[in-house]
């Protein structure tokens, strides 16, 4: 398939989302850093895939964690970037455990710098 | 046509021209006032000009058209890039749309000559009403001046048309002026300490001292308390100057009107020494942080000059009743040392000021303070500030002590003497490491407030969590009432970031160094300077494990237990934690990390009540323990301590110090020849009774037996073994009866009962009667649920038994005597309650094994019979 960003440009960008677990976070950003990718928005969030919740007893009370906390990265790299970014990501948050969550990849038609209106991977 | 406008291409260039040598001057040291001055003289002659002109080319007549200068304009102070802000005042509607098109003209060339024109108009009449609405307008509207057009019509405003209605609308424009001051406070957080401040809006800038102008004008002479002395005036007028200096600095420097302090101008203001006066002081080199300790100390005189009108009521002119009565209205309100205080009108008021060179009357003056919630006045706060501020003045007991500190930290509210202690510059006298972060900038894009600043609003936090404002701190909030040692932890957060203000690499070392100046100072116990250096040295730790680690790992758990060590500092550091994270600024504690905060205490806490018997003391291994204990113990013998240590649970080590340890060893030693030993201390509101024997069957609740006897209510109990097979039991109870507390001789004979009923030597169950009826009179507050739970896998060799119940008196008894009717041997006891809530956990063998199915349902069918 002919694959063609906005502008005739050869290459595209892709947005990376990875749902990581919090304790992989300076391990994937250190990694990330490490192979030139600095940018990215990092969320906190809850949710749960196939990893069951967690239940605590205190004092009587139980405080059941139906949805787990984990961080959201995003970050909108060129196409080639993309395949190094992800495998670095499943590399260091990786634990082998039912939890350690999800990369999304999804096209991005354009992207634009605010302070000086850069398009396309200029922007980036 | 009668002639044109002077063209643009003529006023622009004289206009800017003018704008530039003014900007010259100001950046060649002028001073602010002549800047804003001279731009207000600019202005003024560019806009009559430009009205003049606009008249002539329209053949309009003066009459019924005035220009009316309003706000700053009005007070002929004007900010490089501030708006002029113009009043057109009419005559009559008529004369309103006759002129309408020439405003339009007038307004447009202003704008096109670079001056940005913030306009309203208003007939005559229009201007006898009080608009509700737009208090803002009549706040502009008390600086106006003539600027051009009509003058009669002006001098009919404002010697007839105003007079009333400004007079009438006295009360509703000071409770609208305080409303608008207190919501642009709250909007930045109430604090004058920001990393990067509005000189402007912020507390503390500039639109503070306006409003306290405008609070006096609106007063007009009405409100005693509102007059400054002549001291305060020049302080103001100085600070005034300063903020201004800023203010014009930042317009000049954004080319627009944006009055924030950024770091990046910080830096070039302290290079320029700016806003300090001609002299040694402007020569000297500052640090960007220096220099902000300049504008802090500005910002705080302005911030303090409108609190004192916004926070007090104005002393009303007592009633013939008042004046009658005040006497005994006096008498019941008077608290404190001497009557030298007293609450008026929800604040705390000074009676006697001489009294207050005695500073332990001041320092009562701030435990009140922390004790009630009550606020100082403003005048109690000037009082104390002119007695400080006069050291000629015969002032005694300065040295301040521990316990006099204590008392503050320990309160319920302690940041109701923390906050004024620091404005008036005590705190840095009572705790000197904190003057190392006194209006300290830290730099960094996570911090929203100065080091100082943070500290005190982890302590109001804390104090918030009484009444919790979201749910982020619903679940601290037990922990915030329960905690043991509270004056501890509040001196750890003064502390924990004293290091930021020191030459250290890292400001944890500082801050430790910090503890042990003010530790020998203030001669805090060993165990008290213990438990703040764990506090400072790990208040990171709980929120790194949260970001880092897998906290639903027990792995994780078990490390972070093994490093916190007790349940007392695990609460501890969980709430320095919380309120350490939530003073960083407003958004900083996500609903998302206070779960995790949460979770990892739970986690914790759980870990340790659950492993009290996996981990015992091996003796031989605790050198310095026997060393210490030996060595306390008056010489005692290693080997025998060793005996004595070996086998209780870790957390026996972890809640005593090595002195109270060698005080438990000595009673040991005495066990030859009395084998029950007992020790006895008066606490704040309760006691703690200490029990040293071999062990034997009941015997947990035969001593809880005597107590419920003695009508006394347990509300913490640990209960250890050692190797040995010598049980020591730790009770801490409440006297319900105040038995022991107002018949001291009966100590003695409530230790002889104990130690006989547990030697076998008096029977207990005639002691239990007499105390049975009144135990069950009195119907709960708050209804707990029964729970009753069994845990056989966190312990190898015990079963876990865990209730929750209605706390009541004799409640351990009942539950010891079940478990011993039933031969359950208790291995390591926990006990805690929690309002109405007893939480015990106990460690159950029987012969030596955990218990048996069987067992734990029968255990089951008594217990729920026996608590329900």
């Amino acid at each position: 398939m002919q694959r063609q960003a906005l502008g005739g440009a050869d290459t595209f960008m892709m947005k990376i989302e990875a749902i990581i677990q919090p304790s992989r976070f300076e391990s994937v950003k250190d990694a990330l850093r490490e192979i030139g990718i600095e940018g990215m928005t990092v969320t906190e969030v809850r949710g749960h895939g196939r990893q069951k919740g967690h239940t605590e007893v205190y004092r009587g009370r139980e405080y059941t964690v139906d949805l787990l906390p984990k961080l959201k990265l995003e970050m909108v790299l060129p196409d080639p970037l993309v395949q190094r970014a992800v495998d670095t990501i499943l590399k260091t948050a990786k634990t082998g455990k039912i939890g350690d969550g999800k990369i999304f990849l999804s096209r991005v038609e354009e992207a634009i710098r605010i302070r000086n209106e850069e398009r396309g991977e200029n922007a980036l | 046509m009668p002639g044109s406008l002077t063209p643009l291409s003529v006023l622009g260039p004289l206009a800017e021209d003018e704008r530039q040598r003014i900007r010259q001057q100001f950046e060649a040291g002028g001073s602010a006032q002549d800047t804003l001055r001279s731009l207000c003289e600019l202005a003024d002659r560019t806009a009559q000009k430009i009205f003049g002109e606009v008249l002539r080319v329209n053949n309009a007549e003066l009459q019924g058209l005035t220009l009316v200068a309003l706000g700053g304009y009005g007070r002929r102070l004007l900010f490089p890039y501030s708006d002029l802000d113009i009043l057109f005042l009419f005559g009559s509607e008529k004369a309103e749309a006759e002129f309408r098109p020439l405003i339009a003209d007038f307004s447009r060339t202003l704008w096109d000559l670079g001056f940005r024109v913030s306009s309203a108009g208003r007939t005559l009449d229009e201007c006898k009403r009080i608009e509700e609405d737009n208090a803002e307008f009549h706040l502009a509207l008390l600086d106006r001046r003539f600027l051009g057009g009509d003058e009669e019509l002006f001098e009919r405003l404002t010697k007839k048309i105003l007079v009333g209605p400004e007079k009438q609308a006295r009360p509703f424009m000071l409770a609208e002026l305080t409303k608008l001051t207190k919501e642009r406070h709250a909007r930045y957080g109430n604090t004058i300490y920001h990393l990067e401040p509005n000189v402007k809006d912020a507390p503390g800038g500039l639109r503070d001292y306006q409003a306290a102008a405008w609070l006096r004008q609106i007063a007009n002479g009405q409100k005693d308390g509102w007059k400054n002395s002549a001291g305060e005036e020049e302080l103001a007028a100085n600070a005034v100057d300063f903020l201004s200096a800023i203010r014009c600095f930042l317009h000049y420097s954004n080319g627009r009107n944006d009055n924030t302090l950024t770091y990046e101008l910080q830096t070039a203001a302290a290079e320029r020494s700016l806003g300090v006066a001609d002299g040694a002081a402007r020569d000297a080199k500052r640090s960007p942080e220096e220099w902000m300790r300049l504008y802090f100390r500005q910002a705080r005189i302005l911030n303090r000059l409108l609190l004192r009108y916004i926070e007090q009521k104005p002393a009303a002119q007592p009633t013939f009743r008042e004046r009658f009565f005040s006497a005994a209205r006096g008498a019941r309100g008077d608290v404190g040392k001497g009557k030298s205080f007293a609450v008026r009108d929800g604040l705390l008021e000074v009676l006697d000021e001489p009294a207050l060179s005695d500073r332990a009357v001041t320092f009562a003056l701030f435990t009140e303070a922390a004790r009630t919630g009550i606020p100082l006045s403003r005048e109690a706060e000037r009082a104390i500030f002119y007695i400080l501020k006069h050291p000629e003045l015969p002032q005694k007991n300065t040295q301040v002590n521990w316990s006099m500190l204590r008392e503050i930290l320990a309160a319920d509210y302690p940041s109701m003497a923390l906050r004024p202690m620091q404005r008036l510059s005590l705190l840095m006298d009572v705790l000197l490491e904190f003057k190392a972060i006194d209006s300290l900038v830290v730099r960094d894009f996570y911090h929203r407030y100065t080091v100082d600043e943070h500290s005190l609003r982890t302590i109001e936090h804390l104090q918030e969590l009484a009444d919790p404002p979201d749910e982020r701190a619903a679940h601290f909030k037990q922990l915030w009432k329960t905690v043991d040692r509270r004056d501890l932890l509040i001196l750890a957060l003064l502390l924990h970031d004293v290091g930021k203000g020191m030459a250290v690499e890292n400001h944890v070392t500082g801050s430790l160094e910090a503890l042990q100046s003010a530790a020998a100072r203030l001669r805090l116990s060993v165990y008290e300077t213990d438990e703040v250096h764990f506090l400072i040295e790990h208040h990171l730790d709980m929120s790194a494990t949260v970001q880092r680690r897998d906290i639903f790992d027990p792995g994780t758990v078990s490390v972070f237990a093994d490093a916190v060590a007790t349940q007392e500092r695990l609460q501890r550091l969980c709430l320095m934690t919380y309120a350490d994270i939530h003073a960083v600024n407003p958004e900083a504690l996500t609903p998302w990390k206070a779960e995790m905060l949460w979770q990892l205490f739970v986690a914790t806490s759980n870990h340790f009540s659950r492993t009290l018997d996996r981990d015992r003391l091996h003796a031989s291994d605790e050198v310095p323990l026997l060393e210490q204990v030996s060595s306390q113990a008056g010489g005692a013998n290693k080997a025998e301590v060793e005996r004595f240590l070996e086998g209780f649970p870790r957390r026996y080590r972890a809640v005593h110090s090595a002195p109270e340890i060698a005080a438990h060893f000595q009673l040991y030693q005495k066990l030859g020849a009395e084998p029950v030993q007992t020790e006895l201390k008066a606490r704040h509101h309760s006691f703690s009774l200490t029990l040293l024997t071999a062990d034997r069957p009941a015997l947990f609740a035969t001593i809880s037996g005597v107590l419920a006897g003695w009508g006394m209510n347990i509300v913490k109990a640990d209960a250890f073994a050692n190797a040995a097979g010598v049980v020591l039991d730790t009770f801490q109870f409440v006297d319900l009866h105040h038995t022991l507390e107002l018949n001291p001789s009966e100590i003695a004979r409530f230790q002889k009962s104990l130690a006989d009923t547990v030697n076998g030597k008096a029977p207990l169950e005639p002691q239990l009667k007499g105390r049975e009826s009144a135990s069950k009179a009195k119907p709960p507050k708050v209804a707990v649920e029964t729970r009753i739970g069994y845990d056989d896998t966190s312990s190898a060799h015990s079963t876990l038994l865990e209730i929750m119940v209605q706390d009541r008196p004799g409640l351990l008894y009942d539950v010891g005597s079940a478990l011993a009717r039933l031969g359950c041997n208790i291995d390591v006891a926990l006990i805690d309650t929690e309002g109405q809530k007893a939480i015990d956990v106990f460690y159950l063998t029987e012969r030596g094994k955990k218990l048996s199915q069987q067992k734990q349902e029968l255990l089951q069918e008594v217990l729920q019979s026996t608590l329900s």
